[in-house]
């Protein structure tokens, strides 16, 4: 007890001793700064919340009149997307994790020669723009009848995440000790049963949290999928770009887009709680829209 | 090669024949190695046939005629000799290179912060990652409800408080393009450089203040050298991805297209000169491309230095 008091009151003593003019001054201008950046930074997003709950073009305040109205108008056609997005992203992050990881193994255990050139080329789809890959693939789907399609979607998204989850996998399996392997295989055990008894057990935490970042790029994929998209396989992003743009900024709209702010959110919370906060900062590498 | 046969003993008292100067650990070693390349076969293939020979395609079309079909560069003399699209890129690269100097700046200090002060970064962990998770298009509608001219927050304050006599009409020009990247590149900036001061020792700036350095310029000598390759890739990834962005520079467009991509775009679906728009898009990714590159090219650099 008397130790905790003592621990207690040290900072405070100290902090007591330490004011003085120049450092109160950058301690004010630290504040002011971080309450601009993070009004600039929360501001935004809190509008479209406010606005999509006065179902309103505009927010006006005190806030009043609070209602789900600009929710329940939501028409069918944004939910129909919504859940084609979900639809796609799941599907196609379970089969590029599939097909990623073992390249991945591969890559990191295999000592093969060619390496650098597969890894880089399987890399290509991060480099390129998804502006321009998104171009590439409407002049051989539309041929192959894969644009405005389900698989279509998938299989574009796909080649997309595979570039993802083979750095996530190479980063997983690099820290993991060969031994453990060899020592399996050399008890007998062929190497996929190391693969699936020693290996895909130990990178599973860490394998969670690449689906989580692959399934988030994807929901929020556009420019990739706008060329490909058509009536019948619309993504929420596209479907809410395209009605700006057809008919202007409607309230439903703005309510949908509060709704992938909620999905955010709860994505937030999900990896938070998985990870700790403090390991966000540089898992988040690439973001394009 | 010495290094397999030490292993080899095992598989060879398995078929209970000894080891004969490595003829069953070559073979072995080959066995693996085709195992090896079939586990790496279907994500090849896949980027082969979804991503390499689709690109390799497009730059195959935008040298051939679209009419005739014969070989012509026609289409890059063309947009490189078409006034419109030079200004036109040069507009998107002084908008890209304006908006990664402006976030880098701006997002520094916060990253510098939440990689020293482990409970203000749990406080800011989603004010920084929940903007990233947006697409573009939320970005944009948030930018419409803040900046409208008559509607939005932002006019409607000023005009009330009385420091603008008329709303201000910069949403739907390059002022309001150029917010709505700042927005999303400030995030982005702060996220990877937040990664990078993590692994800057916190002593080296103690030493440096200790050896009678005032903590600015500990901070100019120690820190900032430090995270240099930090700000080299976030200012690549944020330049590229301003490059081609098309969200916002079509939901926030004026008059006059600023950005490259939309130019691209109209070629492509508008006026259906596709062969012309494959070549402005080849163009543009050798741009961001090179950007990419370079950068990297950069990196490695530094970090033999």
């Amino acid at each position: 007890m008397t130790d905790m008091t003592v621990r207690m009151a040290v900072p405070a003593i100290g902090s007591r001793v330490r004011i003085s003019g120049p450092r109160l001054l950058s301690a004010g201008l630290w504040t002011v700064y971080l309450l601009v950046i993070g009004a600039w930074l929360l501001f935004p997003i809190l509008l479209v919340v406010v606005a999509s709950l006065q179902g309103k073009l505009e927010v006006s305040w005190p806030l009043s009149h609070l209602n789900l109205d600009a929710y329940r108008a939501i028409p069918s056609g944004y939910w129909q997307s919504f859940w084609f997005t979900i639809r796609v992203s799941i599907v196609a992050s379970c089969c590029s994790l599939l097909i990623s990881l073992p390249a991945a193994w591969a890559m990191v255990r295999g000592r093969l020669w060619e390496r650098r050139l597969i890894s880089s080329l399987v890399l290509l789809p991060e480099i390129v723009p998804q502006l321009i890959l998104g171009i590439a693939l409407l002049t051989i789907f539309i041929p192959l009848g894969l644009s405005n399609s389900f698989g279509g979607v998938v299989l574009a998204l796909i080649a997309l995440n595979l570039a993802m989850g083979l750095r996530f996998g190479e980063a997983l399996l690099e820290g993991l000790p060969e031994e453990y392997e060899l020592a399996a295989e050399s008890l007998g055990a062929s190497k996929l049963a190391a693969l699936r008894l020693i290996v895909l057990p130990l990178i599973a935490p860490g394998l969670a949290i690449a689906a989580l970042f692959v399934f988030m790029q994807n929901l929020i994929a556009f420019v990739l999928l706008f060329f490909i998209a058509g009536p019948s396989a619309t993504p929420i992003s596209i479907r809410l770009f395209t009605d700006i743009v057809d008919r202007g900024v409607v309230p439903e709209a703005v309510a949908m887009s509060a709704m992938l702010v909620y999905v955010a959110l709860i994505f937030y919370a999900i990896v938070a709680l998985a990870l700790g906060p403090k390991y966000m900062a540089g898992a988040l590498m690439s973001r394009k829209g | 090669m010495s290094g397999v046969t030490t292993i080899d003993p095992s598989s060879a008292r398995h078929s209970g024949i000894p080891p004969r100067d490595g003829t069953v650990a070559r073979l072995r070693r080959r066995r693996e190695r085709l195992f090896y390349r079939l586990c790496a076969l279907p994500a090849l293939s896949i980027t082969l046939l979804v991503a390499a020979i689709p690109l390799a395609l497009l730059i195959v079309q935008s040298l051939r005629d679209q009419e005739t079909g014969a070989w012509t560069p026609s289409y890059y003399v063309r947009s490189l000799g078409n006034r419109f699209f030079t200004h036109t890129l040069l507009t998107t690269i002084a908008m890209a290179f304006g908006v990664t100097a402006i976030s880098i700046m701006a997002a520094f200090p916060l990253a510098y912060l939440m990689a020293r002060k482990s409970r203000l970064r749990t406080v800011l962990m989603p004010v920084v990652t929940v903007p990233r998770m947006l697409p573009f298009v939320v970005v944009g509608y948030a930018m419409i409800l803040l900046l409208a001219p008559i509607t939005g927050v932002l006019n409607r304050v000023l005009v009330q408080l009385g420091l603008l006599q008329h709303p201000l009409f910069i949403l739907f020009g390059w002022p309001g393009q150029a917010l709505a990247f700042t927005y999303s590149a400030i995030v982005v900036a702060a996220g990877i450089l937040t990664g990078v001061l993590i692994s800057v020792d916190p002593q080296l700036e103690d030493a440096a203040i200790s050896l009678g350095a005032s903590r600015l310029r500990s901070f100019f000598v120690v820190t900032l050298p430090l995270s240099t390759p930090g700000i080299i890739a976030a200012s690549a990834l944020i330049f590229t991805t301003v490059v081609t962005a098309y969200a916002i520079p079509v939901m926030l467009s004026g008059r006059v297209p600023y950005m490259i991509s939309v130019v691209i775009a109209t070629d492509l679906l508008t006026l259906q000169e596709t062969h012309l728009a494959f070549a402005q898009a080849v163009l543009v990714s050798l741009l961001a491309v090179g950007v990419t590159a370079g950068a990297q090219l950069l990196l490695s650099r530094y970090g033999r230095r």
